[in-house]
This record gives structure tokens, C-alpha cells and sequence, in this order.
């Protein structure tokens, strides 16, 4: 096996046994604070695509396609940041502008006539066109003003999401219902089903694995992805070298924006009959653990994106079938972040990988201008 | 009698870094109570290590430490503060955000009912050193907000109130206006006649013949002698500083300089510390042709490059290359003029450390269109360049997909050249091209750039290491305190001890005869 894959083999590795001892945690958690901890384990473990009848195990395939559905949005959320990181731009504002693009999605669904197809074409560029705008606001103030992205996003979260309830409520709000709500989207806006079961899974799945194509393709086979990867790296290298860093800087946080504001549009036309979200979807904050467990590398965004939706369904599980709270998820992904985090982590054989790599390489080389040596 | 002023005995010390560079050749040092003490030598002659070694931030690989007459170990800064030995260094070690006397009382600190911090004791304490010796501060103030000169007081400050008796400043007035460091010079007498003990690093002539009793001269790593500072001219000192141990030469037909490439007119800088970096720097660089500029480092070479990149901006003075105005230019601009920079810091602007060696060789050209097909990369065009680069410029390597930060030293700098080379620049600057690299990644650079400037190309080489500017220019300039201070058409009569006195600021030419290198 060569040296570079085993260091690869060793990262999968390494990323697994962070996974298993956070889950060892929670298990130790959970059997200090339970009445019950095997049926917690049980829930929490097997849950998500298992159902415990009299009779036995049976594979719940309902659940399974309620987990994929729910991976949709953060495959997006998780891509966006994604591109915006390996910028070295710590943008988190995927938060507002999902919602965002969730609300200009579900007004052009309303409010437009078209035929289906093109309507859902519509609504998803419409609100990848708006969502790259409203990112053009950090990566501006950044690139001309040096303000932090991270600050400037973070709290335009709020401000987009405070707009868009203003709107809802004094322009767009449905009258007739009790609760604040748009009217109902055209049923040509709809994205639909895969398999018309109720688990609203749709073919925003499959457009997300698309996505997972081109943004890999972009980020490693484009030029600008290798320039957006050269200024996250070393951003004084990449000035250097002739790469526009501003543009650069600005580019990745667009791109993150579409991102967002397409997942937002996605889900909202998917999952969803009207505008209802009256707070931030939270799917901006998973798109950044995913990010991170996929060490900001697109491909592994859906897996992932499964293992954090997985887990969500596992907790909401054992919380309903036991006397565990729902609140376990938080400490089992503090617990994963911090092993994934820890660069020391199993660094010790992972040096003893580099430095055998090392001799042997070296071996080689001695072996070889000695051989060159006696043929000359 | 003797025997019993020596605070300080350094015996025998030799230093092995991991990477086989040997710092230290068997130095011996000693230091006599209440005097100032020079340790004088270039860049990389082995001072800083071993005022480390003192200091207890390096072991020596092999020697023996006395201080007081007794043998120690010292194993790390801690034991040797307990010794009664203290360093400054030349890049402060201090906390931006906290005021002088937290800084001072660093680690330290006085405390309420061992819980909280006494701040009023800590000013207390900072105002009482300070007046007892005589530094001037401003306990209050945040160190973010003060100027050099009172950042190096505070340094200086800190290591008294730990009770040091031997005082170690690494480079002291490199940082400092010529008025902070007369002001430095005074205290520092002021030190010694309270029975301090001062070791004072540094490469500059006057300064250690102003204030200096004894002084260390290193060279490549071994202790030159000691001097009585009176009793030693200054031409004596440089002769022992930059001489050549091995007289290297590089073989080159005589070059054939045409038409101007590289016009540069009185060029203004001033840094942030209100130091005049660059003072009217006029020159020229040819085709054909390789011009050096020698100096001992610190001397506004570094502010020039940056100038000539757009890595900072000029006060004043214009920048020609190709007949193109490169100030204010973004560097892609810069680059299609044919420009192209082998930086000094390669960490810095050289590389991506954790790209591959493929990603790096390209930075400057990936946008060409031969690399590019449609919307994509032309994988097949970028991998076949890569792997020409890594087989010319013989970079020792497993793949092209190894990150370069696995490299060697030698062969990250052959990464660098290779990209910087490779682009048929009509001039390259070269900062430093080889320092801190092995012997033969060194040849290897040497003979690219001679190859390149006979085939037509302007090179500038700035280099401190006096060889090197030699015997790979054509003809020369020397820096010193910002300003050319010579000119050399011709290297070939140029001999070291001539070259000392110009780098170390005691000759300077005319006027005219620096003009000459503007080709007017």
C-alpha cells in the first residue's frame, strides 16, 4: 500500500474512532442518568431505521427515507460552507440566507404563474441569485472594510430573519389561518416525491447529490477553486503569485450564498405547502458541523450529512421511547467535534507513519543516486 | 583573582540543530563581571544560538557551562532566571493587550488574598524598578499602545524584577531610532555601573566600539577571539566578521548587459517605528546582467524587494519595469511584465504548505489557457507540467502530490525557483536564494540564475551572504543604513575586506560614483 492512502486509511480511521468514543461517552452518560439505558442505547443506536415489534426486528424503511429527506438542506448548508472555509472565510451567515432563499422560493411559488418544471427552475434561481447578493454584504465589508466576515454574517442572520417576519406578517400573511403563514404555494412549484409515502423525501436529494458533483469539480478541477483553495491555504502565497485575493474572497462567499439560498429554496418547496418558519431553520449551524466532519472536502459532505441527520433521528427517538432528554444530541456532537478537533488525537502513530514514510523514502533516494552514481 | 570575576564560562560549546546544521564549532565565551560585552558576527554566525544555549532555550550538544565557577545545566529559561540570567529578545515576548506592569509582573503577580491580582501592588512594584533603574515607563499604558523603545524598557524591566545580574539582548537596536537607542545607551551604562553584567548581540561597528568593554567575535559558528574593545580598529573587527573561510566560485562567461529592464529612481521609506528604511535608492538593472546588493541584513533590502513586488508601498520614487510603472500594481500585473521574485521568507510567500507540489509550481500560470479547457482544468497539460518542473529543476520528491511542506528545505526552495524560473521572467529578483539550504540545492539555484541572466534575463540578487553577492554578480551595489553606498562595476577585484568596510558603514563612495549604477 502506498504511504500517501495509508495516511488516508489512517484519517478515515481516525475520524471513526473519534465517532466511537464520542458515542462511548454518551453510552457512559447515559447509563449515569437512565432508569433505562439499554432502551435508550436501543432507540438512540437502532432507532432511526429499525422497528421493535413483538415479532422481532424490522427494517424501517419509512424512517430511512425520512433520514435522506432530512439530509437535503444540510448537504447544501454543508457544501456552502464548505467552499466559504477552504477560503479561510469563517462566513456563518448559511443560517439566514437558507431562510432567505426558503422565502423567496415560497413567494415566486405563490405569487408566479408558470408551468411546472419551470416554475421550480424559477424559484431555485431566483433564490440562488438572492442569496449570493445578500453575501455579497460580508465579503464586501471584508474585502473593503477588513471587517470579520464571521461578525458581520453572524449577526445579519438576524437581520434577514427579522425582515422576512416583518414581511410575512404586514404583506404576505395569510389572513384566513390562525397562525402566521404564507397563502399555499402553487402546486407547479411543488418538488416532488421520489416515492408519494408521506416521507417527503423529493428529488432535492437527488438535486444535492448533483451538487456534491459540481462543487467538487469546481473545488478541485476549476481554476477558481484551486484559487479559492490557495487563498484559504496561505492567502500572502496566493498574493504573491498573482491571484486576486479580494475577488477571490468575495467569489467563495457568493458561492456559499447560492448554495444556501438554492438548499433553502429546495426545502422549502419540498418539504413544505406554505411559508411557516418563524425563527432560523437551523440547517446554516448543521451545515457546519457537516463541513467539518467532511474536513471541508465535498465529497464526503453526504456521508456526513446521513451520520448528523442519523443521529438528530436516533436522539429524537430515545427521548420519545425513554427518560433521555432530546438535549443527549448536543453532547454526543460536542463530544465528536472535540476528538475531531484534537489534532493530537492519535497523532503519535500517525508520526510513527510519517517518519517510517520518511526513512524509507530517504532509503530510496540513496539506493538511487548511488545506482546513477555507478552508471556514470 | 581573575578567575572569580568570571560570572559566566561557556566551554567547548558545540551545537547540532536536528537538521545537521552545526551552529556552534566548539565556542568558548566568557563573561567578567559589571562589563558590557559585545558578541559581534553576521547573520547565521552562531551568535543567537549561543546566547540560547545560555539562556537555556537550546541544550549544546556537546561543552560545559560554569556560572559563578560552578558547573550548571541549564535545561530551560526558568532555571536560568533562577542563575540570575535574563534575555531580551529581539522580538518582544510580550502580552499586546495587557498594560506595562501586568506585563512586568508577568507569571508573577502580586495577589489579594492569593485569589486576584493586586494591580495597584503590580504598578507599585513596576513604578519602584522602574525609577531604581532608571527606565522610564509608563505603568498604565497598554503595551499594544507604546512605542518601541519603551516595549524594549519593559522587556528589560521584566527580566530585572526577576533578578537577573546578567542581562542578554539579543540585537537590541535593531528596532530603535537613533534616538531611542543613544537613550538605550545611556541606561545601559547607567546598568553596568550598578553591577549589572551585559551581553549586548549585535552587527553594528559603531555602536559596540560606543559602549562595549570586551567583545566575541563569530564566524561560521566558531568564536574568532576576544577583543578588548579599545584596543581592536574597526576595519580589524570587520576583517574578523565577514571574511571568507572558503573562497567559492561560480564559473560565468562575462556578461553582455543591453537595454535597461529594472529602473529604479529615488525611492523613499519610512516605517512604521519612524525609521528611514529606504533614503533615495536609485539604480538600474540590465539585460544580460546579474546586479547585486550586498549588506548586512536590516539594511533596507527586504523594504526594497517588497517596493519592487507591491508587497508595501513607497513614501515617494517611481518603479519601471519594461518601461511600466509597477508601484501600486496588483501582482498578476506585475508578473506579465515578465517580473518574477524568489522571495527571502519562502514560508511566507513562497509556498501553500499544505498544497502539493503540483498546486504550487503552478500559482502564477494556472489561468493560461493551455491549462484550461472549458470551465475545467486541463488535468493532463498541468500534471505534464509539474512533472517537467520537478525533473528540471531536480526536486526530490515521491510524486507531484506530495504537500510541500514534507520537503526539505533544499527542495522547497527548488519549488520555488522552479515556478519562479521556469516563466522565462526578463527579470528576477532573487532575495536570498539559497539561505538556510543544503550545498548542492545551493550550486543548483546558483547555476539557474547565471543560465538564466546569459540568456538575456536582468537579474537582481540580493544577498547577505557575502560569497554568494560576489561571486554570482556582475557588478554590485552595497546597502548600508537605507542608502547605496557603493557602486562596483565589476566584482572580479572585489576582496572582502573592501566589502566590510562599505557593509558595515565605515567607507562610502561619492555621489558620482554611485550614480553610475542609473546607466545615464
Amino acid at each position: 500500500m502506498s504511504s500517501d492512502r495509508r495516511l488516508l486509511l489512517f484519517n478515515l480511521l481516525r475520524g471513526a474512532a473519534a465517532i466511537f468514543l464520542a458515542l462511548l461517552v454518551a453510552t457512559a452518560l447515559i447509563f449515569l442518568s437512565s432508569k433505562e439505558p439499554l432502551t435508550a442505547l436501543k432507540y438512540l443506536l437502532l432507532g432511526p431505521v429499525i422497528s421493535f415489534k413483538s415479532t422481532g426486528m424490522v427494517f424501517n424503511t419509512v424512517s430511512f427515507l425520512t433520514i435522506l429527506a432530512a439530509m437535503t438542506p444540510t448537504i447544501f448548508s454543508g457544501l456552502a460552507v464548505c467552499v466559504m472555509f477552504s477560503a479561510s472565510q469563517f462566513n456563518l451567515g448559511g443560517e439566514g440566507v437558507i431562510m432567505l432563499g426558503g422565502f423567496v422560493g415560497a413567494l415566486l411559488g405563490i405569487y408566479l404563474k408558470l408551468n411546472t418544471g419551470l416554475h421550480q427552475v424559477v424559484c431555485i434561481l431566483a433564490a440562488a441569485v438572492v442569496g449570493g447578493l445578500v453575501m455579497l454584504i460580508p465579503a464586501l465589508l471584508k474585502v473593503k472594510l477588513g471587517a470579520s466576515e464571521m461578525v458581520t454574517s453572524l449577526m445579519m442572520n438576524y437581520i434577514i430573519m427579522f425582515i422576512i417576519l416583518h414581511f410575512l406578517n404586514f404583506t404576505f400573511a395569510d389572513r384566513s389561518k390562525g397562525a402566521t403563514q404564507s397563502f399555499p404555494f402553487e402546486a407547479t412549484a411543488k418538488i416532488p416525491e421520489i416515492v408519494s409515502n408521506g416521507t417527503k423525501l423529493t428529488w432535492g436529494l437527488v438535486i444535492a447529490l448533483i451538487f456534491v458533483v459540481i462543487i467538487a469539480l469546481f473545488m478541485y478541477r476549476t481554476k477558481w477553486g484551486y484559487a479559492i483553495r490557495m487563498v484559504g491555504i496561505n492567502q500572502s502565497f496566493a498574493q504573491y503569485s498573482g491571484i486576486q485575493v479580494g475577488m477571490i474572497i468575495v467569489l467563495s462567499q457568493v458561492i456559499g450564498g447560492m448554495l444556501s439560498g438554492i438548499g433553502g429554496s429546495i426545502e422549502m418547496l419540498g418539504r413544505y405547502n406554505t411559508f411557516l418558519w418563524r425563527e432560523l431553520p437551523g440547517y446554516g449551524w448543521i451545515g457546519i458541523t457537516v463541513a467539518i466532519l467532511a474536513k471541508n472536502n465535498p465529497i464526503f459532505v453526504p456521508l456526513a450529512a446521513l451520520f448528523i441527520a442519523y443521529l438528530d433521528k436516533g436522539c429524537q427517538l430515545m427521548s420519545i421511547n425513554s427518560d433521555v432528554p432530546f438535549e443527549m444530541i448536543d453532547i454526543i456532537q460536542a463530544a465528536i467535534f472535540l476528538f475531531f478537533a484534537a489534532e493530537q488525537f492519535l497523532a503519535k502513530y500517525r508520526q510513527r507513519i510519517v517518519v517510517r514514510n520518511a526513512q524509507r523514502d530517504l532509503a530510496l533516494q540513496e539506493a538511487a543516486v548511488s545506482r546513477e552514481g555507478k552508471l556514470s | 583573582m581573575e578567575q572569580e570575576n568570571l560570572v559566566v564560562q561557556m566551554k567547548g560549546i558545540s551545537k547540532v540543530y536536528p537538521n545537521g546544521i552545526a551552529a556552534n564549532r566548539d565556542v568558548n565565551f566568557t563573561l567578567r563581571r559589571g562589563e558590557i560585552h559585545a558578541i559581534m558576527g553576521e547573520n547565521g554566525a552562531g551568535k543567537s544560538t549561543l546566547m540560547k544555549i545560555l539562556f537555556g532555550l537550546e541544550q549544546p550538544t556537546s561543552g560545559e557551562i560554569l556560572v559563578n565557577g560552578e558547573p550548571v545545566v541549564i535545561n530551560s529559561p526558568n532555571k536560568a532566571i533562577s542563575l540570575g540570567i535574563g534575555m531580551v529578545h529581539q522580538h518582544f515576548m510580550l502580552v499586546p493587550s495587557l498594560t506595562v506592569a501586568e506585563n512586568i509582573v508577568l507569571g508573577m503577580a502580586p495577589t489579594k488574598s492569593r485569589v486576584f491580582v493586586d494591580y495597584k501592588k503590580a504598578v507599585e512594584i513596576a513604578e519602584e524598578n522602574a525609577t531604581r533603574f532608571n527606565l522610564r515607563i509608563d505603568p498604565n499604558a497598554k503595551v499594544v499602545d507604546i512605542p518601541v523603545g519603551m516595549k524594549q524598557k519593559v522587556e528589560i524591566l521584566k527580566a530585572l524584577v526577576r533578578g537577573a545580574k546578567i542581562l542578554i539582548l539579543d540585537e537590541p537596536t535593531a528596532v530603535l531610532t537613533t534616538q531611542e537607542t543613544s537613550e538605550l545607551f545611556k541606561e545601559l551604562i547607567s546598568l553596568k555601573e550598578q553591577g549589572f553584567t551585559i551581553v549586548f548581540i549585535s552587527h553594528k561597528l559603531k555602536e559596540i566600539k560606543q559602549i562595549t568593554d570586551r567583545l566575541t567575535i563569530m564566524r561560521n559558528g566558531k568564536s574568532m577571539g576576544v577583543y578588548e574593545t579599545a584596543s581592536i580598529s574597526e576595519e580589524e573587527i570587520s576583517r574578523l566578521m565577514v571574511g571568507r573561510d572558503v573562497v567559492l566560485e561560480v564559473i560565468k562567461d562575462k556578461a553582455q548587459p543591453s537595454e535597461t529592464v529594472l529602473k529604479v529612481r529615488d525611492l523613499e521609506y519610512t516605517d512604521r517605528w519612524n525609521k528611514k528604511m529606504l533614503d533615495k535608492v536609485s539604480f538600474s538593472v540590465r539585460k544580460g546582467e546579474i546586479l547585486g546588493i550586498a549588506g548586512v541584513e536590516g539594511n533596507g533590502q527586504r523594504e526594497l524587494v517588497e517596493m519592487l513586488f507591491n508587497l508595501n508601498v513607497p513614501d515617494a520614487g517611481t518603479v519601471y519595469a519594461n518601461g511600466k510603472s509597477l508601484i501600486g500594481m496588483p501582482q498578476n500585473i506585475i508578473r506579465d511584465q515578465g517580473v518574477s521574485l524568489v522571495p527571502e521568507d519562502r514560508m511566507t510567500y513562497g509556498i501553500a504548505d499544505i498544497a502539493s507540489i503540483e498546486e504550487n509550481v503552478i500559482s502564477d500560470r494556472f489561468g493560461e489557457k493551455r491549462f484550461n479547457r472549458g470551465p475545467l482544468f486541463n488535468m493532463r497539460e498541468i500534471h505534464q507540467e509539474s512533472e517537467t518542473l520537478i525533473v528540471d529543476y531536480r526536486i526530490l520528491a515521491k510524486s507531484r502530490k506530495q504537500q510541500v511542506k514534507m520537503l526539505s528545505g533544499g527542495n522547497i526552495q527548488k519549488v520555488v525557483v522552479a515556478r519562479e524560473l521556469s516563466s522565462q521572467p526578463t527579470l528576477l529578483i532573487a532575495d536570498q536564494p539559497t539561505r538556510g539550504i543544503d550545498v548542492g540545492a545551493t550550486e543548483f539555484i546558483r547555476n539557474q540564475i547565471v543560465e538564466l541572466s546569459r540568456n538575456g534575463s536582468g537579474v537582481l540578487l540580493v544577498s547577505a551572504d557575502l560569497n554568494e553577492v560576489i561571486e554570482l554578480s556582475d557588478s554590485l551595489i552595497v546597502m548600508y543604513g537605507g542608502k547605496i553606498v557603493a557602486y562596483f562595476e565589476d566584482t572580479d577585484q572585489l576582496d572582502d575586506i573592501t566589502m566590510g568596510e562599505y557593509m558595515l558603514g565605515l567607507k562610502h563612495q561619492t555621489e558620482e560614483e554611485i550614480a553610475k549604477v542609473c546607466y545615464e
